[in-house]
């Protein structure tokens, strides 16, 4: 476990821009209680840093999650956010997208959004936005990308692709080896 | 007919040559240029821009009208379709535009002779050939040292192994002479370089050779995990990674994300100033909309016709 360095720093913000923007802020700076990011076995954890405190008696080895995983470095350098981060990009997103209760089983299976299937956009959504996808209910499902503009949906017909599939909530049965 | 009235109007148009001047103008004709060295009016200056321009444009305009006049004094020539006035050589020296070229390094020849005290003569290219009975380049193409080779025979010395091929000899020879000179030509540039830079030749020789030495240990399959050491052969140490504490103060890294993240903002909202595709876009639908209304224009005129 150690602390991110400058570039993984930037790297991991640049990619949590694209979800919630300037709201990181409220990430970093908490009333509660300080917050830290931390890198294990290529994975960046949220924790608060009491916990890390105590997180750090134990090896590296039998260390196996702490906090909330944000995501992973890739090999490459790139980082890849998980869908166990959902929750803290639900509560900050800017660009949101509900679907109706007939597209929530696709989304869930890993597939991406269809125009037929959107219940709500956020106005103004740029294309090639991160979005956050949630049901009716306003339950967060899972994040994806607009494939068009709020403006340019109108045009597209029922069957074609509005927002593409990032991560969604079956992962955490599709992918429970890999995601912690 | 009394054409007077008409000429004086003509000559009211344009403005007199003559100008007059305080303090006369000093010209230097060869660079076409004039120096006024009278002051200026800084009540004028000060005015408005309007009034500051006009000023200033008469000045130039009597100083160029004061350069011309001396321009129709000089000398000229007459060519087939113009007359061109003799300017004279250039008074003022203007300053050198690019820097002076830097001195070039001696090479050790160049040393060696200074200190010997040798000094280059000129000699004739041309040299008489009693063989042949002409003129010959001193060296190079068509020289008589280089003819030697293309002989059609050449004598065998006393000593030598009668079976060694003259040609092949001299051929090699030659060749020899030609890579030791440039053996050496490398070797002077090397020094220059080194004496540039503020080393000792040798110095720079040793680190250079030190490098290319650490560069092929590391060209293996186990980068040189396994080769024989050499004695004396440079440790070489590689760049730790270096990363902050791990429970450090709590501030001093919210203060430093906060950073990183203003930077990273500052990066986005320079992107997202003009989003380019949604601008061609917005263009692109334009030009649709206008070419629609351009052809429904003219079918409607069309059909108007009709």
């Amino acid at each position: 476990m150690r602390p991110l360095t400058d570039d993984e720093t930037k790297v991991l913000f640049e990619k949590l821009t694209k979800y919630i923007g300037r709201n990181i802020v409220h990430l970093i700076d908490r009333p509660d209680e300080p917050y830290c990011f931390r890198l294990q076995k290529d994975r960046v954890y949220y924790v608060s840093e009491s916990i890390m405190r105590k997180a750090t008696s134990v090896g590296r080895h039998n260390l196996i999650s702490l906090g909330t995983c944000f995501g992973k470095f890739t090999k490459t350098g790139k980082f890849r956010m998980h869908i166990t981060a959902l929750p803290l990009l639900a509560q900050y997103a800017k660009y949101k997208v509900w679907v109706k209760p007939n597209g929530e089983m696709p989304f869930l299976y890993g597939n991406h959004i269809v125009k037929a299937h959107i219940g709500r956009v956020t106005e103004d959504t740029p294309e090639h936005q991160g979005v956050v996808i949630f049901n009716m209910a306003d339950v967060p499902l899972g994040f994806g990308v607009s494939a068009r503009s709020t403006v340019d949906m109108r045009k597209v017909d029922p069957t074609g692709i509005v927002v593409f599939h990032q991560s969604d909530n079956g992962e955490y049965l599709r992918e429970e080896d890999a995601l912690f | 007919m009394d054409v007077s009235g008409i000429l004086q109007e003509h000559k009211d148009r344009f403005r007199s040559v003559q100008v007059d001047k305080l303090v006369p103008v000093d010209f230097d004709l060869g660079h076409l240029a004039s120096f006024d060295i009278n002051l200026l009016d800084p009540g004028k200056l000060k005015a408005s821009q309007k009034t500051r321009d006009a000023y200033l444009k008469e000045i130039s305009r009597d100083g160029a009208q004061l350069m011309i006049n001396e321009l129709f004094s000089l000398p000229t020539v007459v060519d087939d379709d113009s007359v061109y006035a003799q300017l004279p050589k250039p008074q003022t020296t203007l300053p050198r535009e690019k820097p002076l070229p830097k001195e070039k390094a001696e090479t050790r020849w160049e040393k060696f002779a200074k200190i010997k005290g040798i000094q280059t003569r000129k000699h004739s290219r041309m040299v008489f050939d009693e063989e042949s009975g002409e003129y010959k380049p001193r060296f190079g193409y068509k020289s008589a040292k280089n003819e030697e080779m293309n002989q059609w025979a050449i004598p065998v010395p006393d000593n030598a192994d009668p079976y060694e091929d003259q040609y092949a000899k001299l051929r090699t020879e030659k060749k020899e002479r030609v890579a030791k000179n440039d053996r050496r030509r490398q070797r002077n540039a090397e020094e220059a370089m080194a004496t540039e830079r503020g080393m000792k030749p040798h110095e720079m020789r040793k680190s250079q050779l030190q490098r290319a030495l650490v560069m092929s240990k590391g060209s293996t399959a186990s980068l040189g995990k396994f080769d024989t050491k050499l004695t004396g052969e440079p440790k070489i140490k590689g760049v730790k990674r270096k990363f902050d504490p791990l429970v450090g103060s709590a501030d001093k890294e919210k203060s430093k994300n906060m950073d990183i993240l203003n930077r990273v903002n500052k990066g986005e909202a320079k992107a997202s100033l003009l989003n380019v595709r949604k601008a061609q876009r917005a263009l692109g639908t334009n030009k649709q909309v206008q070419a629609e209304m351009n052809t429904k224009g003219k079918k409607q005129t069309k059909r108007s016709r009709k």
